[in-house]
């Protein structure tokens, strides 16, 4: 079907836009979200977890749209001009590490403290304890909840549609004005999210299994 | 620095009447597009308990097809769809559809996450005892599952504040819109955006904390294995 070209190859291009922006935007989080969780469960100073919990705070409760439109239109009216994708990557980034703090924090605090205290008594310096005690227990332990927010992740890289990021909306509406073809152009779409999306989610529930621990 | 806060003070007058109105707008649209999630969660969940096996099975499926789109996409299909099927919506309504339609999901998840919670026994023992269905239902089983649900829910809320964002691309006229129009008026992003995160955050942060501080007192007392008080 001709329509069905014109449809889904810019939709699919948009596509692999949006897996460079998810991908992106995960290392951040991932990284960042590692980075805040360590620092809020072994930092000593109150000031840092204080100055912590208010940058998830604030995270969290501020729409990632808001984000977006600041780091693009707020930082090039001071002269930082961001890439559209730069801009995605980075906002949706900065939101995903304080989610990811929250996830690796309750992840850590689940850990029972005899790990850490067995593994300085056999010897391993803190940076080995956790590289290799703590943190492939934590990873295990957070897997389901990183995996809800990797699928939550991809998802979001819609709104960076409104950045002018050239990802599937941004196709979509495009191929809208182009054609008038509304109702097969959105609904393939939404499959096109849902043919990524819901092979991911169950690629992590798989892991998951795989990883969990007989009890 | 200084003469970023000076920033604000000329303009102030102008914007927050203005802010503040989107803001009425967006709760508007968040707490009428929870109140749709709220039944059509209960709906789903109904229909995933009621016994007929394709019933659940299409109940499930909604969840899980709901859950995998993004709101955009759902919006942005509602919005330029149903007026072709003749159903023409405002803005609003369009953006309560979609924030219900797919909160709805959620919500029954979260429903059944809570009801799940509540052991077995209970019911057993409160049909043994004597009580209709019903009334173990409503004065048994829910009431222990709403400790379970009651942060979910109010989470959930939160998170539909936020997406309520979203409905400004569908040109609603709640906050981010008015935000936006701001902005392109006056060439100050920085000033404005940062402004209206205050506000998301001034409405959603008190919210946020009462689902922790509800989290943490909903469990305090309970007998949990190993605890010993």
């Amino acid at each position: 079907m001709d329509l069905a070209l014109t449809i889904l190859g810019p939709l699919c291009r948009g596509a692999l836009t949006a897996l460079q922006v998810f991908a992106g935007a995960f290392v951040l989080a991932l990284a960042g979200g590692l980075g805040l969780a360590l620092a809020c469960t072994f930092g000593r100073s109150r000031l840092l977890r204080a100055l912590v919990a208010l940058y998830v705070e604030w995270m969290r409760n501020v729409p990632a749209l808001a984000h977006l439109f600041l780091l693009y239109f707020g930082l090039a009216a001071i002269g930082w001009r961001l890439t559209p994708i730069a801009a995605a990557c980075l906002g949706l980034g900065a939101v995903g590490a304080a989610v990811l703090c929250d996830i690796f924090r309750a992840g850590l605090s689940a850990l029972h403290v005899g790990q850490r205290e067995a593994a300085l008594a056999a010897g391993l310096r803190p940076g080995q304890v956790l590289r290799l005690v703590l943190l492939p227990q934590m990873l295990r332990v957070s897997l389901p909840a990183v995996g809800n927010y990797a699928t939550q992740l991809f998802k979001d890289t819609s709104i960076a549609s409104a950045i002018a990021v050239p990802e599937i909306m941004f196709y979509a509406r495009n191929l809208v004005t182009a054609t008038f073809q509304t109702g097969w152009i959105y609904l393939a779409a939404l499959a096109l999210y849902a043919c990524i999306v819901l092979p991911m989610g169950w690629q992590f529930a798989r892991l998951g299994r795989r990883l969990e621990q007989p009890r | 620095m200084n003469d970023f806060l000076l920033g604000y003070a000329a303009n102030v007058d102008d914007w927050l009447p203005r802010l503040v109105s989107g803001a009425w707008v967006t709760l508007g649209l968040a707490l009428a597009g929870f109140a749709l999630a709220l039944f059509g969660g209960s709906l789903l969940l109904a229909c995933r308990r009621s016994g007929h096996a394709a019933l659940a099975r299409a109940a499930a499926a909604y969840v899980q097809l709901a859950r995998a789109v993004p709101l955009l996409a759902l919006l942005l299909a509602l919005y330029f769809l149903l007026p072709q099927a003749g159903l023409t919506l405002p803005a609003f309504w369009a953006g309560v559809l979609g924030l219900g339609l797919q909160g709805a999901a959620y919500v029954a998840e979260i429903l059944r996450g809570g009801l799940g919670a509540v052991h077995r026994g209970q019911r057993e023992a409160g049909l043994a005892a004597g009580l209709r269905p019903a009334t173990v239902f409503l004065r048994i089983v829910l009431p222990q599952a709403l400790r379970v649900m009651l942060p979910a829910l109010l989470n959930a809320f939160v998170s539909l504040l936020k997406d309520s964002s979203l409905c400004a691309l569908i040109a609603t006229d709640e906050l981010m819109l008015t935000a936006r129009a701001i902005s392109s008026e006056s060439f100050m992003p920085m000033h404005i955006f940062l402004l209206v995160g205050l506000f998301y955050f001034a409405i959603a942060c008190p919210l946020s904390l009462l689902s922790r501080g509800l989290e943490r007192r909903l469990a305090r007392g309970r007998r949990v294995v190993g605890a010993v008080a």
